[in-house]
């Protein structure tokens, strides 16, 4: 009796929610600078109002928002809202704290202030959702009551093909599921891998059927248990839900908790994580897919942000004026009180209130946010204008540009930035000088006179009377490592893999020339020293390759320098030691035999740098460009090859990339010709065919 | 004719020598019928009219169609092959190419299965592909193996097979010996087939749909001496080899050709479209996925299917184990009358109706047979109990014996009131009168079984 007592106790707990308002990283980074990412708009509506809507309509009755960075703006966002008037269903709490680094944090501190009763709902303030979730929270509780305490999480998906619109090659996953239990095996993220591996001891033999699934969007939407929060605590190593997922994974046997997964089979479930999923989920959401969450439902039941809906999915707020012969072909959303001029063309765009758009303006995919001045004749395509910009006439804004935040940003006129410009009235080199400025608000106040300073700088790209810095001039650049992992629009989705690798190997074969310019030429030969030398001490001191790597990544911040030029200079340093240690004079063979050892020993750390694919071709290409400028010693190219292939440092396909790649000079045409090398190569033709069997 | 019927039927029977040392694996009994009547039969079923059996010579002497008791008029063409040397399956069908002018249907004389064969021939149709095949869920079995009770079966490799959504497009295909290292997939390959599901616990039948070019490829290609070990493996890579694209013109063909040596020979160039065909996927709205906009089967020449029994019989006599339990199924799928006509049994005698009694068979008073097999022209005398055994031909049970759960070969004689229980008896052996036996196997000695394994060895 007792027991059911309890049990019906745990039944009438209401349903309880965390909701986490803070990405905790800087994919939005320049424009969250100014607002956080859970207040962005997202057809005209904040991305936290469709999480909040979401938790409401599928039950939850009480939700815990954390924030962290401008906290406060969120805070005010929501007091005005209808989450926070006395009639709403559920009930917001706030918890904000600056301490907070991670989802870890948040969750520990969920635990330490034993705030939660039973299961709840786990999501971010950037996901849009329509999935009802009832259905997976009774299994949930049902596998609960069936096992205490061994399923701690179910994870929900949605199904989506590859290819498909709404999934972002860079938050592509495939998941390994008992077919019959619906337990999670397998979790891992398939950006930049080739081949996919499953560890056998998944495949446990108490089950006959598994499934591989590569058609699944994470949706961000977690139901976890109470334990998910003492497990953080547990593990102060658990920083994002991927940590925490893996680690429940590779620690199955040992803790016994497992981890399953829901397939919603109908709504809309998606992360805006960055730019690209942004586009996604607002044409999706113009288009009508996450309906019954639609843009003319108000869901938000703020005045202002009620419009009609017309034929081809157009939706005008109230007093929207549009100028004699503008065309709103399809897919248009236009804000309150925005005044559009003559002849303009428009498709597939979000405009938000209150903006003024002059005549001849051709927008298509452009997401214009609020008070925003666009002069005559401007073309924006695929981009976003946040609050306040002032585009002067004749600009014209290519594919994936950025105008971030604030109200005295200007450009033009008559300018053309190009694909993937992103500018701010920051400094981008204010990131570097605040560590912290995720946390502080002190940024207004050095950057005054930065802008002075480097007014002057930007004038050509950004027009005569433009006000900003370039943070990129484009993303496409993929010299540098770092930035690329930083890009707004996620990376450009590359449905076939085959093509893939075709642009690859175009980009490759216009590397070498690309390398030599290098503007700070001193730091980089004084980083080659420093390398020497830290592998030289690794040498007599018998340091590990893990504290060689962190070494060499302590010198690549401290001069600036690429994770390529890493790369390059690592390679470059190690083919050299045996010169730098016996002098230049060595025959091919003493090189042989004083080099493939110090090959072997640091492998560990050539592996830490070479990883992607592209990574393959550039350290190849410093290969051949060290070997083209020591012709006497050609005939241990193979040898090399030949170890760093056996040492797992390169692959077949790279190698097999980097020769295919026409040499650009003679000499390098000469190279490819080399009678061992030839063999090597023919060597490794019969190994892929025979390896592709496996 | 469609498809051309290639019968496998000279396997040694090499992991069951207790049976197999004595007689011939084709024509073991099962439910008192030889094992190559089963796939005959299924072929016969499906109106098959002739059929290439590969045999060796001694067992094509026995091959008589009265021995084979089969209604129809089927005509049986036998092919011998020498036993010298290691030649596999592959080297067989290599064997007869002259005789094949079609796809061809191969399967293995140790099939006993109630499938509808259609399933697999129609894939095989439905998608013009390369190769189809049959397997089913593994059976438990149930029944205790003599000579081996109590003996755990030491955990055999699991076979991991990959299909897609559909349950039919086979895409992976490898055993747990192999993946050491994990499972490894291509990611193209997951692009294309989003949903892979990997099964384990299925059983090959050994029964293949072959497109006719795989046969002329397996004539270039002399290196491959397998079916189910080399080429099936290969066929299932293929179906994602990178060099989709054919060869236009002959002389690409014969450049592709000479890049790879003859020996290695791409499959895909021996695959040449018909121009008819080809058409009709480019005017046909038909799709065989979904999820993007790629052409049908994403522009792949090379295409495998399987049919996947979930439930009804299919079992390969290969072990003791799989022939005990295809003795028990055996009633069920025989419509004979289970007491052959011409066998006497006395009147005071209990047969169970799950038991079958061969003919001429003579059963004395006082017996009792359930769940068990009497093979033709045995001789059962009185006071005797047979449960849950199998009695092959000519075998003379004596007075008072009690046989329970045992396999008794061929001739063999059991004295009075002997006590057999979980035993293998070997042919022509001679049980003392008064003897017990629990659990053993009371065959030639062990070290002669050995060495015929050796000299017999023969890839099934």
């Amino acid at each position: 009796l007792a027991r059911a007592a309890v049990d019906q106790d745990e039944e009438e707990q209401p349903l309880q929610a965390v909701l986490v308002a803070d990405s905790f990283n800087r994919r939005f980074f320049p424009v969250t600078k100014d607002q956080p990412r859970a207040l962005l708009p997202l057809a005209n509506v904040a991305m936290i109002d469709y999480t909040l809507e979401f938790l409401t309509s599928t039950g939850v009755q009480e939700t815990f928002v954390f924030c962290c960075w401008m906290s406060d703006k969120i805070k005010d966002h929501l007091a005005k809202s209808k989450w926070c008037r006395s009639n709403s269903s559920n009930t917001v709490h706030f918890i904000t704290s600056d301490t907070y680094r991670s989802l870890g944090d948040v969750l520990r501190d969920v635990d330490a202030k034993a705030l939660l009763r039973s299961d709840f709902i786990l999501v971010y303030g950037d996901v849009v959702s329509s999935i009802d979730v009832t259905q997976a929270l009774q299994e949930h509780r049902l596998r609960r009551k069936l096992e205490k305490n061994i399923s701690v999480m179910t994870m929900i998906f949605k199904e989506s093909s590859p290819g498909h619109r709404a999934r972002c090659e860079e938050d592509n996953i495939v998941v390994a599921v008992d077919s019959k239990s619906k337990r999670i095996l397998h979790y891992q993220k398939t950006q930049g891998l080739k081949k996919l591996q499953f560890p056998m001891n998944i495949f446990h033999s108490t089950s006959d059927e598994f499934e591989i699934r590569h058609d699944l969007l994470d949706c961000h939407i977690s139901i976890c248990s109470p334990q998910v929060a003492e497990l953080f605590t547990d593990n102060f190593d658990y920083q994002t839900r991927n940590d925490f997922v893996r680690g429940i994974l590779v620690n199955e046997e040992i803790l016994g908790n497992q981890i399953h997964l829901h397939v919603a089979k109908d709504g809309y479930g998606a992360r805006v994580s960055n730019l690209f999923m942004y586009d996604a989920v607002s044409s999706d959401m113009i288009r009508r897919w996450i309906y019954p969450i639609t843009p003319e439902s108000n869901f938000v039941d703020e005045e202002g942000k009620s419009c009609t809906h017309s034929r081809h999915n157009v939706y005008r707020g109230t007093g929207v004026s549009l100028g004699h012969g503008s065309q709103m072909e399809e897919n248009v959303l236009i804000g309150q009180d925005t005044s559009i001029g003559a002849k303009g063309h428009i498709s597939n765009s979000v405009i938000g209130a209150n903006c003024i758009i002059g005549d001849n303006v051709i927008l298509d995919r452009a997401y214009i946010w609020n008070n925003v001045h666009i002069a005559d004749n401007v073309a924006i395509r695929q981009s976003v204008v946040c609050d306040g910009v002032e585009v002067k006439t004749g600009v014209i804004l290519k594919e994936q540009c950025v105008l971030a935040f604030n109200v005295r940003a200007v450009v033009g006129p008559d300018v053309t930035l190009p694909e993937g410009t992103v500018v701010s009235l920051h400094h981008p080199d204010e990131e570097e000088e605040e560590q912290d400025e995720f946390l502080s608000d002190h940024a207004e106040a050095g950057h005054n006179k930065a802008t002075k300073k480097d007014k002057a700088n930007n004038s050509k790209e950004l027009g005569t009377e433009g006000q900003g810095y370039i943070w990129k001039s484009s993303s496409l650049d993929h010299t540098k490592e770092d930035e690329l992992a930083q890009s707004l629009w996620g990376l450009v989705l590359n449905p076939d893999p085959e093509s893939d690798s075709e642009s690859e190997a175009s980009e490759g074969s216009d590397q070498p020339g690309s390398r030599t310019i290098s503007p700070e030429l001193d730091d980089i030969k004084v980083f080659q020293t420093e390398v020497q030398g830290t592998l030289q001490r690794g040498l007599e001191e018998n340091i590990g390759c893990d504290n060689l790597v962190l070494e060499i990544n302590s010198l690549k911040y401290a001069y600036n320098i690429t994770l390529k030029e890493v790369m390059q200079i690592l390679t470059r340093v190690v083919l050299e030691y045996p010169f730098f240690q016996e002098g230049a004079d060595l025959s091919t063979s003493q090189y042989n035999t004083l080099l493939l050892p110090l090959l072997k020993g640091w492998a560990p750390v050539f592996k830490n740098y070479v990883k992607r694919a592209q990574d393959h071709l550039n350290c190849l290409a410093s290969i051949e460009e060290f070997f083209l400028e020591h012709e006497a010693h050609w005939g241990a190219l193979v040898k090399v090859l030949m170890s760093a292939y056996n040492l797992d440092i390169l692959e077949e396909d790279g190698i097999m990339r980097w020769f295919s790649q026409e040499g650009t000079t003679d000499k390098s045409k000469l190279l490819r010709k080399n009678q061992g090398l030839l063999k090597f190569i023919q060597w490794l033709e019969e190994a892929e065919e025979y390896s592709e069997g496996d | 004719m469609e498809l051309q019927a290639v019968l496998m039927a000279a396997g040694g029977g090499s992991r069951m020598m207790e049976l197999t040392y004595n007689t011939h694996k084709p024509l073991l009994p099962v439910g008192n019928k030889p094992l190559i009547w089963y796939p005959l039969n299924l072929l016969e079923r499906v109106g098959f009219e002739e059929v290439i059996i590969i045999t060796t010579k001694d067992v094509q002497k026995m091959l008589t169609p009265d021995r084979l008791k089969l209604d129809g008029k089927m005509k049986l063409d036998v092919v011998c092959i020498q036993l010298e040397g290691e030649m596999g399956t592959a080297d067989a069908l290599r064997h007869v190419q002259q005789k094949i002018k079609t796809d061809v249907l191969v399967l293995s004389c140790d099939l006993i299965t109630d499938v509808a064969l259609h399933e697999v021939v129609d894939l095989f149709r439905a998608h013009n592909a390369s190769m189809a095949m049959l397997m089913s869920k593994l059976h438990e079995f149930t029944e205790t193996v003599p000579g081996q009770k109590g003996k755990k079966k030491a955990g055999e490799q699991r076979d991991f097979v990959g299909v897609d959504a559909t349950g039919q497009r086979l895409l992976f295909m490898a055993n747990e010996a192999d993946l050491e290292d994990g499972l490894t997939i291509r990611k193209s390959i997951m692009c294309k087939h989003p949903s892979m599901r990997i099964r384990t616990g299925l059983l090959d039948a050994h029964l293949y749909c072959l497109k006719r070019c795989v046969v002329d490829f397996l004539v270039e290609n002399k290196n491959i001496s397998s079916i189910r070990g080399e080429l099936i493996p290969y066929l299932v890579r293929k179906q994602f080899s990178k060099s989709v694209n054919l060869p236009n013109n002959k002389d690409e063909v014969e450049m592709s050709q000479k890049m790879e040596g003859q020996t290695n020979l791409e499959i895909l160039g021996s695959c040449k479209d018909e121009e008819l065909l080809r058409l009709t996927q480019e005017r046909s709205c038909w799709n065989d996925h979904h999820g993007d906009m790629s052409e049908a089967y994403h522009g792949g020449k090379v295409r495998c299917y399987v049919h996947i029994m979930e439930d009804g019989v299919c079992y390969r006599v290969n072990t003791l184990a799989a022939y005990i339990e295809a003795n028990r199924m055996a009633p069920k799928l025989i419509e004979d009358p289970p007491i052959h006509p011409s066998a006497v049994i006395s009147e005071c005698t209990q047969v169970g109706a799950d038991s079958i009694i061969g003919a001429s068979c003579q059963i004395s008073d006082k017996t009792s047979i359930k769940r068990s097999t009497v093979g033709a022209s045995s001789t059962v005398r009185e006071k005797v109990k047979i449960t849950n055994s199998i009695l092959m031909n000519g075998v003379t049970v004596e007075e008072g014996c009690n046989i329970q759960g045992s396999v008794i070969c061929s001739n063999a004689v059991i004295g009075r009131n002997a006590d057999i229980k979980y035993c293998l008896v070997g042919s022509s052996q001679r049980i003392e009168p008064d003897a017990r036996h629990l659990d053993s196997n009371l065959s030639i000695n062990d070290s002669a079984l050995g060495s015929l394994k050796m000299s017999r060895d023969w890839p099934a």
